[in-house]
């Protein structure tokens, strides 16, 4: 936690509960190089915070607000090739790979199919090393219907920023769900978060 | 890394900027004044443009442009009511309404919370404001944007392909620290 954080959390002497500590996305911005130029694709909604995070970097921030064309994904996903009307929502790769994809909340949101289709062709717009840092709804039955929206606060803190009070099940995919809907990728590490969901590391 | 004397996102104000804040624009229709009374060009809500857009003054759009808007010395502002569908480059960029196309900024790009951006944005300080739809890119290696904003700055660099070489790192840290002292100042402001 930054000081400056625990500074403000201190003096109010109260826990804030959509503040999430994520460790393993801290572990990632630790990865990144500042000398290094990386290529970052966020499949959420655009975010002060996130271009704040990046700023800080030699990068290139792609937003691909996929949440916006859920109906869209959740409709293709039951098509015989989604996997063109994904690549259709995503933004232009100009010939560079992504070195790291952030996908917060989003695989909640999409069926198995889906995932599959989505995940297949994030593939395309990766390499070898390229890291996945999922969100995913672990032990809460019940969930927004819309996804929430995370928020960097700094390098290892999300202010969960909710989009809806309205909930539906959960899909509560496990880690084999995710490895089946996910064979390219190898799972690096997953911790469970205190507000009930699983943080996942993928590598490519 | 990132908390090693540097800004933290979501200190102080609610926008961020990849280098600074929107500190001299006023907030909704009007141009950046940074040095007395600056009158800005309108193009009316009634009024379509399909062609190519050049100018020597600030410009706002509060109608409707196709094709492609220059104003290389001077401050675009595309009103909330303004739809654009062109390449944009001014010195400097401010959106409330709808751009689709690529938005060059040679100072800074700003896009505000009703605005609706489909396209790649290139400045040296870019602000999003939280609520603002945007899908595209954001370029914000000192390098490539040297190499896209067409500034020699050392070793020339494209903005594909990481670069390691020391000359070139020096050129880009220059000016990434000169965006995060930027950034700070704005944000202390």
């Amino acid at each position: 936690m930054s000081q400056a954080l625990g500074r403000q959390l201190g003096s109010d002497k109260r826990v804030d509960d959509a503040l999430v500590n994520a460790p393993l996305f801290h572990a990632l911005v630790e990865r990144l190089d500042d000398d290094e130029r990386h290529v970052i694709l966020d499949l959420g909604p655009p975010q002060s915070g996130t271009v704040a995070l990046f700023s800080h970097f030699r990068c290139r921030l792609d937003i691909a607000d996929l949440a916006a064309n859920l109906p869209a994904m959740q409709r293709a996903s039951e098509d015989d090739s989604p996997g063109e009307t994904f690549a259709a929502l995503l933004p232009p790769t100009h010939q560079e790979a992504a070195d790291v994809i952030l996908c917060w909340d989003l695989l909640n949101y999409l069926d198995r199919p889906g995932m599959k289709a989505l995940m297949s062709e994030l593939v395309k717009r990766g390499k070898p090393g390229t890291l996945v840092h999922a969100l995913v709804v672990y032990s809460a039955r019940m969930m927004p219907v819309l996804p929430n929206r995370y928020v960097p606060v700094d390098d290892h803190n999300l202010r969960l920023v909710s989009n809806s009070k309205e909930t539906q099940a959960a899909p509560r995919y496990s880690p084999e769900d995710l490895s089946l809907c996910m064979p390219d990728y190898s799972l690096e590490r997953a911790m469970l978060l205190r507000n009930g969901m699983q943080e996942f590391l993928f590598r490519l | 890394m990132f908390e090693r004397g540097k800004k933290q996102p979501g200190d102080g104000d609610s926008q961020s900027t990849t280098g600074g804040a929107d500190s001299g624009a006023s907030s909704r229709g009007t141009p950046n004044r940074r040095s007395g009374p600056r009158e800005a060009a309108v193009i009316g809500a009634s009024i379509h443009i399909d062609g190519d857009v050049r100018g020597e003054e600030d410009l706002v759009i509060q109608g409707e442009v196709s094709g492609t808007v220059k104003l290389i010395n001077n401050n675009l502002t595309v009103g909330r009511d303004g739809k654009v569908n062109a390449d944009v480059h001014a010195q400097t960029v401010f959106v409330d309404g709808h751009v689709e196309g690529d938005l060059v900024g040679s100072e800074r790009v700003c896009i505000r919370e009703t605005a609706q951006v489909r396209g790649n944005i290139t400045s040296p300080r870019v602000s999003l404001e939280d609520g603002a739809r945007f899908k595209g890119s954001i370029e914000m290696d000192p390098a490539a944007l040297d190499a896209l904003l067409g500034r020699q700055k050392g070793v020339a660099k494209t903005a594909t392909g990481p670069s390691k070489s020391g000359s070139t790192q020096s050129s880009g840290e220059q000016t990434a620290g000169k965006s995060r002292d930027l950034l700070a100042e704005a944000k202390t402001g």
